[in-house]
């Protein structure tokens, strides 16, 4: 239950914050072209718009630590798995089981390095550069988007050892292909027909 | 002695299998905590700066806008034109095919999304006009890969990130090589059609011509959109990929309508998911080169290199035979950010060109996304085909000898990347 209201929050963040984005710098770059303009000059020197580039960046950092967390749910995350292939039975049990907790093991202590920056931080009062932001808000992305990828990491793991599956990424599917139909070109019996 | 452990150790955990990002910050971790005194401080500084800059926004943004165009029919528009264009020659539709991933190469980053786009309408009609499939396979399989050629390019994006050229003038650089490419790609097609005699398609006149053109005039906009912005200096890379995005969103939901509203949440999602991967591969490379770096290894290796009488035809020979093994293992974003900081300043030194150099690699994982073992196009057209993936190696080795020649041709012919880039005073 706590699980999927988690899942829920994740998807909706990082979905949130990709659109978002793309809407921030297409505005920027409106307001920069309108700003060329007469009379809707007057009206776009009222708006500053030099933080958006700032914007843009924090919110692709947050989104890129909370959506490699949601990648290792989806099996996104690619290795070289040659060796892991060629291997059956209990030695590739072992050696996935390995790499889902060295997974773990980096993200758990950026995790702590992480925190023990952000509680330093967040003892000054830095702030960003553009939004005025305090610093610590916007590292806390790190804490906050690696633990949850330790938990993720130890959730696959755990699912792993008890069905022996594991999250697959197909990148060769894409949704919505399926519904474009056929493409309108005479067949080969219509070609030698028309010769 | 230092960089033989930071190798062995990096080479080590990769073979594991574990996802490459991990592998890369393990072995950093690793490697600080035992046997340097740079204060690990430092460290944590650079986990969160070291995707802090506005260039890399540009992937997520490309990413979501070759998705956008990847569900709407933009595709399928381009192939009905190019099939207008070139459907009557030998091997029509195939030839059509490679006009039509060059089109969709030129709006879209990335080389799977290019064989999905135009394989999944094109493949099925190939084989109704009966073609052999291994043939129709062969052709879009490699053609996919001038995605990451032509710009705009994730790969360019990347290679730019990590050595700091100009991602304009590498998007620029990319137009001659890629086109080159694409005829090469294409007399090859035309030359395996007309010995075998593959079906023809009846002459469209121009007036056909004319309504397909106007009807892929809204994707082929897009071109116009971001090189004409890039160059023109109307919008940085970052912003154009941004402008690109939403420009593929009102085409495809308003204007072809060919994606209902509600099915974008999860278009973001994807591309969030797609580019979240290779933000945080970014971001252990950055760390991984900044290890290098505080060791000294590239410049190291530079003068070792240097010492032992490496003229820049035997290093670029090196670097080409270090590539192609490496994308037998691994996929291009990840060789492009580790390798790419090492090599690179061994390059500069010799007197190589960045920009040459940069289209050289990506050349080169064009190469490797279409060989065996992981070349991810041959998945994709896998997947699209129902074809076995050595069936499919068989298949493409026509077009892959071609891609060698090209490489060849790249790596030593430096003007036919540079020549453009300077004639527009970059």
């Amino acid at each position: 239950m706590l699980n999927r209201l988690l899942d829920r929050i994740e998807e909706g963040l990082i979905t949130f914050l990709i659109g978002a984005a793309t809407l921030v710098i297409f505005f920027a770059v409106v307001h920069r072209f309108l700003s060329g303009v007469p009379f809707i000059q007057d009206y776009t020197v009222k708006m500053d718009v030099s933080w958006a580039q700032e914007l843009c960046i924090f919110m692709f950092v947050w989104m890129a630590k909370f959506g490699a967390a949601y990648g290792v749910r989806t099996g996104i995350h690619v290795g070289v798995d040659v060796i892991i292939r060629k291997l059956t039975g209990t030695p590739q049990k072992m050696l996935v089981l390995f790499g889902l907790f060295a997974g773990a093991l980096f993200t758990g202590v950026v995790c702590a390095l992480g925190s023990n920056f952000v509680w330093h931080m967040a003892h000054t009062d830095q702030v960003s550069a553009d939004l005025e932001m305090p610093m610590w808000i916007v590292y806390l992305c790190v804490p906050l988007g690696t633990g949850l990828m330790c938990y993720r990491f130890l959730q696959v793991a755990w699912s792993y050892w008890h069905t022996g599956e594991l999250p697959h990424h197909d990148h060769g599917h894409v949704e919505g292909i399926e519904d474009v139909g056929p493409l309108a070109v005479p067949s080969e019996q219509e070609l030698k027909g028309a010769r | 002695m230092h960089a033989a452990i930071i190798f062995v150790l990096l080479i080590v955990l990769m073979l594991t299998g574990m996802p490459i990002s991990i592998s890369l910050g393990l072995t950093v971790l690793t490697f600080l905590f035992t046997m340097t005194d740079v204060p690990v401080a430092s460290v944590a500084l650079k986990l969160f700066t070291g995707i802090e800059k506005f260039e890399i926004m540009a992937i997520p943004f490309f990413i979501l806008a070759g998705n956008l165009l990847t569900h709407g029919g933009v595709a399928r528009r381009m192939i009905r034109f190019a099939t207008s264009m070139l459907g009557h020659y030998h091997g029509g539709l195939g030839l059509a095919g490679v006009l039509a991933c060059a089109l969709f190469a030129a709006v879209s980053g990335s080389s799977p999304a290019c064989v999905v786009a135009i394989g999944s309408v094109i493949l099925p009609a190939m084989v109704r006009q009966g073609f052999p499939k291994n043939f129709g396979a062969g052709v879009i399989t490699t053609s996919g890969a001038l995605g990451i050629l032509i710009p705009p390019s994730i790969a360019m994006v990347m290679y730019s990130v990590s050595t700091n050229v100009s991602v304009g003038t590498m998007f620029i650089a990319g137009i001659v090589p890629g086109v080159a490419m694409a005829t090469a790609l294409g007399l090859t097609t035309w030359y395996i059609a007309r010995k075998n005699d593959y079906p023809r398609m009846p002459k469209a006149n121009w007036g056909e011509r004319w309504t397909a053109f106007k009807e892929s005039a809204w994707g082929l906009m897009l071109i116009v959109v971001v090189m004409g912005g890039i160059y023109s200096g109307i919008f940085t890379p970052t912003e154009a990929a941004a402008m690109a995005a939403v420009y593929a969103f009102v085409v495809t939901v308003f204007i072809y309508k060919d994606m209902p509203l509600k099915r974008i949440p999860k278009v973001l999602l994807d591309s969030a998911s797609m580019s979240a991967m290779l933000l945080y591969i970014i971001t252990n490379a950055v760390l991984f080169s900044f290890l290098m770096t505080s060791e000294n290894i590239p410049q190291a290796m530079a003068d070792w290199l240097i010492g032992q009488g490496f003229g820049p035809i035997a290093f670029l020979l090196v670097v080409n035979i270090l590539l192609l093994m490496a994308g037998n293992v691994m996929e291009p974003s990840s060789i492009i950010l580790i390798m790419a900081p090492i090599l690179f300043p061994v390059a500069i030194k010799l007197g190589i060109d960045p920009i040459h150099f940069g289209i050289l690699i990506v050349v080169n994982m064009e190469v490797g996304m279409c060989h065996p073992p992981v070349g991810l196009n041959l998945y994709v057209a896998s997947g699209i085909t129902k074809m076995g993936i050595s069936e499919l190696t068989v298949a493409v080795w026509p077009w892959l000898l071609t891609m060698l020649a090209f490489l060849v041709v790249v790596t030593y012919w430096p003007g036919l990347s540079l020549w453009l880039p300077h004639l527009l005073g970059k």
